[in-house]
């Protein structure tokens, strides 16, 4: 006999069944969506995967664009595992774009390896500064952080703009042919181009490889260290990290300083490693930020996980701008990415079930279900 | 500030404003009842694309068509808005990952533009479009004239739209369960009222209004189709909302108020003021954040009013 | 369903001036709840029109059990409910308003933005249709708000309004929707002396036109000061139903404890802790301490306590009465805003948690899957909730969980914690093994001053007995023990002192030995002996 209980405990089988189960029936949808439009599901999906991982230099821009994922990915996966609800990682890259770009034109003479370290620290300070207004908000004044890091990320993209195509600023180009027809920000020198790590026919943009050790390490912070433990406490009860004396305010306000780092991180990455010049356009019409969060959920707020799922994003999109055209309407990439999340978040609802076969025997009761209070 | 130069000024104020109107009073209508809807981006998308495609394949007089475009794009956006109430509300699904999934799906490179591909309309130019009215033959009175009497169908169904919505949450009954479900469902499930069905019936609301305001882009700003129309106005939508304080008549001022401002800063420059107009454009935000953290104490939040609930999934306790 | 102004149907009305059945009776119910507790056991009431009956007993007496019956909110196993004489079958709380039963909790669920008037016409509008005036409403509000003497402003924002207002909306949302019978729950737990004047008088002009109420209390001097008749209700059963001017203060506390001075229950605290009166320095110090509650009220008013090394001191009280908050000023879950706590002579730092830990005070609290653990977590993670600050292997940043895997699992056979290993989470654990966690990490870092609240509740008995030597056995090694418990038995089993908490303040301190359950019920009802 099969029944189907509402269950606290997940067994393990269905952990993994469940995310794969959903991927299956997403493949399916979208296979649906363009069956009915005209296009053969199955040569569409060879044509995608050829797109983002086989073709010559797939690879390569399969990781570009899953560079700037990763970073706001892990962003996302760092603060709202603590439930921390920092949706401003598109402000806090593009502030980090700002101050990286900034160090990055201003010490220009400085031998690489310190400009590319000082461009780091730049973006990722600029990102963290950014961040910590909705943090302090929130951790001294109760202050939703969800309106304000989202209010926050219109005055970046506000400043952005500004400095680039409304003012005479440092970031602006104001000398070359080019930029006196059309505003366009200054070029950083080739010394400051991070250096992509070259693997065959392969390159891996360095900020991606930054990104996996900084992955490993958020990993290790949060399974590893008292600061991970703590976190980890306050995001499961905040009754009971009070309860063991934890300081709930400066961990909101360090999480959120980390959280924004990670993003101001991207923002460098995407003047070091790819563009080498602060474009307000490009950036916003990206979205980097809010994308991160979506990968950041499909991960589980698992950084290894975001690093794998940033990789996935970043090969669909790709495979949507490569195959661009009267047969492949860019629209796929969209839509078939909000299948693929709307069918794992559903997902969610069956993992909430058990499946048991046989009799039903009494599952394991939590304490406060026990005793039926007069 | 001659008084030409004002009256242009909130004429474009009036015409940025409207579709942020429309997709603001819908948020406005979720927000209330505890749900966040980060999606409205792709849902006005879906209202634009929707829209002109009836615009170019139903026959028939002129306004007849507009009317059943603009339910067509109600229809698109409210059944993307039930999407997200789904995963929202039954599911209980993080409400911001569920919005964003919905604008990344039926967003600029997403469904929006998937069916305008499909149904091969980009490059078209549009059939129907709105045209100003005359009312009651005053568009020529001067000052208020142009701004008043001289609007299309839409504007004045915002106008319309912000007084109903009053009436509805401060007057009627409905209006009343409605807010007390996004301060307290808890309080509102103990007096009887169904806290799901109020969720889902103003999220797919709110998806409905905002698909009618996507519409105004294709049907009244320009008679064209192409990917990402609406350039971020479901965003600002959003941010609207909040800084009306989830009020009616402060989203119809903000919603001109961020337009006006936007305009304001390249006509100052224009006479010699060196201010950036992103300045101006920012400021709204600015403020919105400052109120915000004044309002946290606890006494004061009381009477600005963000709904206690919004974001938060309900579960009831089983008796 | 047609109200008249003062809000009574016609209906009953009438049937309270003609020799009528009771208006509410429960007739042999039962009612069990998961895990073989029996709420209320065969249990008879019934009360009449026009009058004020009092539901007596301690916690767990099975009041609010009823009442829920009553209200539509639970279903009887057995027995029926009658209104009017007529058996009535109710399946939801709408259906118990329709018949005119209505409670009023102990919390509130207003909605803070919103204005009185809105409250109350919050899901149900006597006009109907679809706009609400607010002007007849309000009209409507002070009609009854004045007959019935409860002044309150219907434009006010409930925010705006002390405790005792708010209670009022609450009550006057039942009237307003033809409240015919009206349980009160503790209503007085958070009102001033001069509200509660009020509140009688208004429940005695509400029983003047027909109506019935019920008042369900703990506390004596108020029942003797309101109700006409009362039922006592003791650990499910109902006792007896007296009228008020035929019984006094002893009779009742006796029914509501239960049996005389019993030889029954060993006193084991006094028997096996031999040490109190070798070692009488004190380990903790109450000394005049106040402390605010949650809404504003007044939850200790200047308690003055000491628990010795190696004793057990028993709290004894109704829960609410500020047990809860002691519990959680000397934790430093609160902050004191009078007098000063010391443990071992030194004062603690108010409100901080931290500063209680360090200084050995360990408590075990009331609500364990809340507070006391994170319950997504695992057992090892759980058990160094508190110490992994300071012990070493943790001292770095670095936590070296193998370490604490390995610790975690010696805990888990001392403390027999039935768990497939150190790395399960928390939450599927069992109730009992849930408290043995706690109270292994609590215990085994050798406190000076064990704080447990309700430590038993809800556990089997196995668990129940495993948890009582656990605490007897940390006095004996000489940490002073606070026992904050409902149940009276357990109490007197286990402390060598019990003093009685009674609305904020301690009525009265004495050594186990002397304790008779009468005179703690009295004074657990507020009637000084």
């Amino acid at each position: 006999m099969i029944s189907i209980e509402r269950s606290l405990v997940t067994p393990r089988w269905q952990r993994v069944a469940l995310p794969v189960a959903s991927l299956a029936i997403a493949a399916i949808l979208a296979g649906i969506v363009l069956a009915a439009s005209g296009h053969d599901p199955l040569a569409t999906y060879q044509q995608i995967y050829e797109a983002s991982f086989t073709s010559t230099g797939a690879l390569t821009a399969t990781f570009i664009y899953a560079t700037p994922l990763l970073f706001t990915g892990l962003c996302v996966a760092l603060a709202f595992r603590m439930r921390v609800w920092n949706i401003g990682g598109e402000g806090q890259l593009y502030m980090g774009a700002v101050g990286a770009a900034g160090v990055g034109l201003a010490l220009g003479g400085w031998p690489q390896p310190l400009l590319i370290a000082m461009m780091m620290v730049g973006g990722a300070v600029a990102g963290m500064l950014w961040a910590m207004i909705p943090g302090l908000l929130r951790a001294y004044l109760h202050t939703n952080e969800i309106l304000t890091s989202l209010m926050l990320n219109y005055v970046a993209g506000l400043l952005m703009y500004y400095l680039i195509y409304d003012s005479a600023s440092f970031w602006r180009d104001t000398t070359s042919a080019s930029a006196l027809v059309f505003p366009q920000g200054k070029y950083l020198l080739p010394a400051a181009d991070w250096p992509g790590i070259v693997i065959g026919s392969f390159t891996l943009p360095f900020g991606f490889a930054a990104g996996i050790v900084l992955a490993v390490l958020l990993l290790a912070l949060i399974r590893f260290t008292r600061f991970g433990f703590e976190m980890r406490v306050m995001g499961d009860s905040p009754a009971a990290a009070t309860y063991a004396g934890m300081s709930t305010r400066r961990k909101i306000v360090t999480v959120m300083a980390l959280s924004g780092g990670l993003a101001g991180l991207g923002g460098a990455s995407q003047i070091g490693d790819f563009g080498h010049v602060l474009d307000p356009r490009g950036l916003q019409q990206a979205g980097y930020g809010y994308t991160g969060i979506v990968v950041a959920a499909l991960a589980l707020y698992n950084p290894l996980a975001v690093v794998i799922v940033s990789i996935l994003i970043g090969a669909l999109t790709n495979a949507g701008f490569a195959l661009q055209g009267p047969l492949f309407p860019i629209g796929l990439v969209g839509t078939m990415e909000g299948i693929i999340l709307f069918s794992v978040l559903g997902g969610e609802f069956l993992g909430r079930y058990r499946i048991r076969f046989g009799r039903a025997p009494a599952p394991a009761i939590a304490a406060d279900e026990e005793s039926g209070i007069p | 500030m001659s008084s030409d130069l004002a009256v242009s000024i909130a004429v474009s104020a009036i015409a940025y404003g409207t579709p942020l109107v429309l997709a603001g009073l819908g948020e406005l209508l979720a927000e209330r009842s505890g749900v966040l809807n980060l999606g409205v981006e792709g849902m006005m998308l879906m209202g634009a694309v929707t829209a002109f495609f009836a615009s170019q394949m139903l026959p028939g007089p002129g306004w007849a068509v507009l009317i059943l475009a603009l339910a067509a794009a109600a229809a698109a956006g409210a059944a993307m808005a039930l999407i997200h109430a789904f995963l929202s509300i039954t599911v209980r699904v993080n409400q911001i990952v569920s919005g964003l999934a919905l604008t990344i799906f039926a967003g600029t490179i997403g469904l929006s533009s998937y069916a305008g591909q499909v149904w091969g309309i980009g490059g078209q130019h549009g059939l129907h479009q709105l045209s100003r009215l005359d009312v009651l033959g005053l568009s020529d009175v001067p000052v208020v004239g142009p701004i008043l009497f001289n609007q299309d169908a839409m504007v004045y169904l915002s106008w319309g739209l912000v007084a109903l919505v009053s009436y509805y949450l401060y007057r009627t009954r409905f209006g009343l369960y409605l807010r007390a479900v996004g301060e307290s469902p808890r309080s509102a499930d103990a007096m009887g009222i169904n806290v799901s069905a109020y969720r889902y019936v103003h999220t797919v609301l709110g998806g409905a209004l905002a698909g009618i305001g996507g519409a105004y882009f294709t049907l009244a700003i320009a008679p064209i189709w192409t990917d990402g129309l609406t350039a971020g106005a479901g965003w600002i939508a959003i941010a609207l909302v909040i800084f009306a304080f989830w009020r009616p008549d402060l989203l119809l001022v903000g919603a001109y108020l961020f337009g006006a401002l936007s305009s304001l800063g390249f006509t100052l420059q224009a006479n010699g003021v060196q201010l950036p107009s992103e300045l101006f454009s920012s400021l709204p935000y600015v403020m919105t954040v400052v109120v915000l953290a004044a309002a946290s104490t606890t006494l004061a939040r009381r009477r600005i009013g963000t709904p206690a609930a919004l974001g938060v999934p309900y579960v009831r306790e089983e008796g | 369903m047609d109200i008249r102004a003062d809000g009574l149907t016609a209906a009953s009305a009438e049937a309270a001036t003609t020799g009528s059945p009771p208006a509410v009776a429960a007739l042999g119910v039962t009612k069990r709840f998961a895990g073989g507790v029996v709420a209320n056991d065969r249990v008879t009431f019934e009360a009449r029109r026009g009058e004020v009956h009092a539901l007596l007993g301690e916690n767990g007496a099975g009041k609010t059990t009823l009442c829920n019956i009553l209200t539509g909110m639970y279903r009887p196993d057995e027995g029926e409910v009658r209104v009017d004489g007529k058996p009535i079958r109710l399946h939801s709380p709408h259906e118990a308003q329709a018949a005119g039963i209505f409670m009023v909790h102990q919390h509130l669920s207003l909605v803070d933005s919103l204005t009185v008037a809105e409250n109350i016409v919050l899901g149900w509008s006597r006009q109907g249709g679809l706009s609400f005036s607010s002007r007849t409403v309000e009209a409507e509000i002070d009609e009854i708000a004045s007959r019935y003497q409860m002044a309150v402003d219907p434009r006010a924002r409930i925010w705006q309004l002390s405790l005792g207002e708010r209670q009022r909306v609450d009550i006057l949302k039942a009237l307003y929707r033809g409240a015919s019978i009206l349980i009160l729950d503790e209503p007085t737990t958070v009102l001033t002396p001069s509200e509660i004047e009020q509140l009688f008088s208004s429940v005695r002009e509400m029983v003047a036109g027909g109506r019935t109420v019920i008042f369900i209390s703990h506390k004596l001097p108020e029942v003797f000061a309101i109700a006409d008749r009362t039922t006592i209700l003791r650990r499910g059963r109902s006792m007896s139903t007296l009228e008020i001017g035929e019984t006094d203060a002893r009779q009742l506390a006796r029914l509501m404890v239960g049996h005389e001075m019993s030889l029954d229950v060993p006193r084991r605290a006094s028997t096996e802790a031999a040490a109190p009166a070798a070692e009488p320095r004190s380990v903790l110090d109450l000394d005049a301490v106040s402390v605010q509650g949650d809404f504003g009220t007044q939850a200790l008013r200047e308690v003055s306590l000491t628990v010795r090394a190696g004793e057990v001191l028993g709290i004894a009280g109704v829960s609410g009465n500020g047990q809860r908050e002691l519990a959680e000023v000397i934790a430093g879950l609160r902050p004191a805003t009078g007098g000063a706590i010391r443990v071992d002579g030194e004062k603690l730092v108010s409100g901080d948690a931290r500063d209680a830990i360090r200084r050995g005070v360990a408590y075990i609290p009331e609500d364990r899957m809340g507070t006391g653990v994170s319950p997504n977590l695992s057992v090892a993670e759980n058990l160094i909730l508190k110490s992994y600050r300071r012990d070493s292997p943790h001292a770095g940043p670095i936590l070296l969980m193998r370490q604490a895997e390995a610790q975690a699992t010696a805990l888990m056979a001392r403390f027999d914690i039935r768990a497939p290993g150190p790395r399960t989470l928390v939450r599927q654990l069992s109730g009992g093994n849930v408290q043995k966690v706690v109270l292994a990490r609590e215990l085994s870092s050798d406190p000076r001053l064990v704080v447990a609240a309700s430590p038993t509740r809800g556990l089997d008995v196995g668990a129940t007995e495993y948890v009582r030597n656990v605490l007897l056995d940390a006095a004996r090694r000489g940490a002073g023990v606070l026992l904050i418990s409902e149940d009276l038995d357990e109490i007197i089993e286990l402390s060598n002192r019990i003093a009685v908490l009674y609305g904020g303040r301690v009525v009265g301190v004495m050594d186990s030995a002397d304790a008779t359950y009468e005179q703690l019920g009295l004074l657990m009802a507020g009637a000084a002996s």
